[in-house]
């Protein structure tokens, strides 16, 4: 019987802490369910109120969709909200080209003074003979010197603006800075146009004798004579050459029409297309500035009698049998090779007569 | 310190132009350009939303990044200005802004980009506050006369709003909470809401109940 009630009393018990435990939890809930009560009683929810317009918002930043408005300012992009690739644009200038363009370029000025040193200027095996062959006309000089001068402005003054703000203003001041980047900037536009006639000049001259031949394959499976110490046939110009003119026209071609897209905003471009031409300027300029370096080392102090060519327009036969066999045996055989006198003599003559006048082109 | 700043209430901007005309009227600004401008999203359709843009002086400014002469400088206030004595009129300042606020005159080879400009905040240039040679730049320093930049301070709804980030976001803060408390409270749309004048958050209503 006591058994049963102390069992009763500890059934109650536990009834009891089941009530408190409840209440307990009836008060933590309140005033949410009054809260909830309060405004289903007045028909609103009781949820956050949303801005109807924060979709348009969301769209407004392109990231999924292009989202245009208008504008009663008229202008190129002035319903545009905010430019998307603006950042995607700013980060390849600040952290890819300027450090890796920079980069590029040290390094190939720095593998091209490396070879140097182990290889030295690459000299006339035979010594200068006493006969020449006439390798480029005046007028095909002319063009070369043309091209080579407006390529040497645009590109030092485009490195100017890349690389001017970490390179030269801590030398030389913002101010000194600002008249030397707007001159590049003012130059660097006009003579861009001219950069274009240059190199139809350059392609209708050169492009036939630029068309890649049978021999081609072999010169660049040997390196272009770099690997091993025998000479490379090749005709009037060797697969390399053939490779910088065939790069000249096609990223030429890429840098100048980018250049027209970012100096002319009038033909209703946005600024996608100007980032965008702007990214293939940089890239193709930079790659165009490093061939060219190594084209005039080997112009310079690379070769012995390379430059011949482009500065007297005749070579020495021994330099063209050695670097550019087909062509000067060919052109021996026809009787083409002139001695040094005879040399002189035309060299004489052709600069009191106007350009090309006694040149037979070939 | 102060941290300039613009805010504009799209739910408030009635798309009147009023500040793109006054920004032009009181900095004289070169034929051509527009230092603001109102951009209207879904034009005549519904939820069709108006936002005046001009410089948002970043605190961190693309267009300083990127500039190759490094012509951009924050002012004490916040507010991000340029040297028209250094800026060569590159362009790459407007390839990098988000907004579009950089503009260009039309000068320079081939008259394609003169000397950028852009919004000021109404606050000049480097040059003394106030002298002609600042006026003749980058238009009025209203700043440096202790006033805020003109198309806020004449903005007919005050959906632009000008000044210190910390007072203009105060007010915004207590718009939105307004206009939620309208909505929740009194059942009145969120558009209506938006010109209501807050009070004590609770939000005022001409509807009866």
């Amino acid at each position: 019987m006591a058994r049963s009630i102390t069992l009763q009393i500890d059934n109650r018990n536990k009834q009891h802490a089941g009530w408190l435990l409840l209440l307990l939890l009836c008060l933590f809930v309140q005033p949410f369910d009054t809260f909830a009560k309060a405004s289903e009683s007045r028909g609103i929810p009781s949820a956050v109120v949303l801005n109807p317009a924060a979709e348009i918002w969301r769209d407004v930043r392109q990231r999924e969709q292009l989202t245009n408005g208008t504008s009663q300012v008229k202008g190129v992009d002035s319903g545009v909200l905010i430019n998307a690739y603006g950042d995607q644009w700013r980060n390849f200038r600040m952290q890819q080209l300027i450090p890796i363009g920079g980069f590029l370029l040290i390094g190939v000025v720095i593998a091209l003074a490396l070879f140097y040193l182990f290889r030295g200027k690459v000299a006339i095996e035979g010594g200068e003979s006493d006969k020449k062959l006439l390798r480029y006309t005046n007028y095909e000089q002319l063009i070369h010197w043309f091209i080579a001068s407006i390529f040497l402005f645009l590109a030092i003054s485009g490195l100017i603006i890349l690389f001017g703000r970490p390179v030269l203003i801590p030398i030389i001041g913002k101010e000194v800075f600002s008249i030397i980047a707007s001159a590049c900037k003012e130059g660097h536009n006009l003579m861009g146009p001219l950069f274009l006639v240059a190199l139809i000049l350059i392609f209708i001259k050169f492009v036939r004798r630029n068309i890649y031949q049978k021999g081609d394959l072999s010169w660049l499976l040997r390196g272009g004579g770099i690997i091993g110490k025998k000479h490379v046939p090749s005709n009037f110009f060797n697969m390399g050459e053939k490779t910088m003119f065939w790069m000249l026209v096609l990223v030429g071609s890429v840098v100048i029409i980018s250049g027209f897209v970012l100096i002319f905003p009038i033909f209703g471009q946005g600024r996608e297309w100007m980032e965008l031409a702007h990214v293939g300027h940089a890239i193709g300029a930079i790659l165009m500035i490093s061939v060219i370096i190594g084209h005039i080392y080997i112009g310079t102090i690379g070769m012995e009698g390379a430059i011949e060519g482009m500065k007297t327009g005749y070579c020495d036969l021994n330099w063209a049998k050695e670097h550019h066999d087909l062509w000067a045996t060919k052109a021996e055989q026809q009787g083409e090779a002139i001695s040094n006198d005879k040399v002189s003599q035309l060299r004489e003559v052709s600069s009191a007569q106007p350009l090309g006048g006694h040149v037979q082109e070939e | 310190m102060a941290r300039m700043k613009f805010y504009c209430d799209p739910e408030r901007c009635i798309e009147c132009n009023a500040c793109v005309t006054a920004c032009k009227n009181e900095n004289e600004v070169p034929w051509g350009v527009n230092r603001r401008r109102v951009v209207t999203i879904n034009d005549g359709d519904e939820g069709e939303r108006s936002l005046s843009v001009a410089c948002m002086h970043c605190s961190d400014a693309p267009c300083a990044t990127v500039c190759p002469v490094d012509c951009f400088y924050t002012t004490q206030d916040g507010v991000v200005l340029h040297d028209k004595d250094i800026c060569i009129g590159c362009g790459y300042c407007f390839y990098a802004c988000p907004f579009g606020a950089p503009q260009f005159p039309e000068d320079g080879a081939f008259a394609t980009r003169g000397k950028m400009d852009k919004c000021t905040f109404c606050a000049g240039g480097p040059e003394a506050d106030n002298s002609s040679d600042e006026h003749r730049k980058y238009g009025s320093n209203r700043l440096a006369e202790g006033k805020l930049p003109l198309c806020a301070e004449m903005c007919s709804t005050k959906a632009l709003l000008a000044g210190d980030a910390d007072t203009i976001s105060e007010i915004y803060r207590k718009r939105v909470i307004n206009r939620s408390a309208s909505v929740m409270a009194r059942g009145v749309s969120y558009r209506d809401a938006s010109f209501r004048a807050p009070r004590n958050a609770s939000g005022k209503s001409s509807a009866k109940e």
